[in-house]
């Protein structure tokens, strides 16, 4: 048996571990995308010290960004919640229409 | 007429590198869809390979954007907002300098999704059509963005307000 699979996954309605852990990582690092995105406009100090750090505020975002996604993905793989995969995709559309329609708003009235 | 330099080619270079590897990646993520939609074990091998060349090329798209962003973009921003479409910048490169994450974590996630075998696992091949129809519309959305950004530019030099400043 793959051991990248659950025990229970091999009836080929479950997506392996990896994919549902960084699928919830996906997921997560995009509505923290959103705002950091936001947070760092609104409070200049924080554009300032993310900006410190590499020399460019959008640089420490997309590392930031990346770190997390790579991290929680490892992290996630060790809990068994993470195998809880009915939904991510529709979980994962719901997290990228709100990125689009929170930095629509964010950007458009603020 | 003035020959160009390294100097002179990098940035225009890094802009196009950006958005042609952006759009390399949008088709790759097409490719991606097509497969999950026909998932069979001969194609399998094909899919994972286009999977990878859109982490590849969106992170190409990164690092390039990056590049021209950070060392070339603020002569242009200064620019877009003297001119009639501040717009160019005040939403739409603030909304694709940010969206554009979204767009490299699932890119970056594609691959991931498609080790399973999408022609016997039915969640795997939702989950494959869902990440990468997600990452060709972000894509599109992005280089759209792009288009009216770079219009801003160029509508902002024909501008007198920023003729004057800027001969």
């Amino acid at each position: 048996m793959n051991t990248d699979t659950l025990t229970h996954t091999d009836t080929s309605s479950q997506v392996s571990r990896a994919s549902a852990a960084f699928g919830w990582a996906a997921a997560i690092t995009i509505l923290f995308n959103l705002v950091l995105a936001s947070a760092k406009d609104y409070y200049p100090p924080l554009n300032k010290a993310m900006a410190a750090l590499t020399g460019h505020h959008w640089i420490t975002h997309g590392l930031a960004d990346v770190v997390l996604f790579f991290g929680l993905g490892l992290l996630l793989q060790r809990t068994p919640w993470a195998a809880k995969t009915a939904h991510l995709p529709a979980i994962l559309v719901a997290c990228v229409l709100a990125a689009a329609v929170g930095l629509l708003g964010w950007f458009w009235f603020f | 007429m003035i020959a160009p330099t390294p100097e002179t080619l990098i940035g225009p270079l890094s802009l196009f590198v950006h958005a042609g590897s952006g759009v390399l990646s949008i088709l790759a993520a097409l490719w991606v869809f097509k497969g999950a939609l026909n998932a069979r074990r001969e194609n399998a091998e094909r899919t994972r390979t286009a999977a990878w060349a859109v982490a590849i090329f969106m992170a190409v798209a990164w690092i390039c954007g990056g590049y021209w962003y950070v060392h070339f973009y603020p002569a242009d921003k200064g620019m877009i907002l003297k001119g009639p479409w501040p717009f160019a910048h005040t939403l739409f490169m603030e909304i694709k300098e940010h969206l554009f994450f979204v767009s490299l974590i699932l890119a970056f996630y594609l691959p991931i999704v498609v080790r399973a075998k999408l022609y016997e696992n039915a969640a795997a091949r939702k989950l494959a059509l869902c990440v990468s129809l997600l990452i060709v519309l972000s894509g599109l959305a992005i280089e759209g963005a792009g288009a009216v950004i770079s219009y801003g530019v160029r509508v902002a030099y024909i501008h007198p307000q920023a003729k004057i400043t800027h001969p």
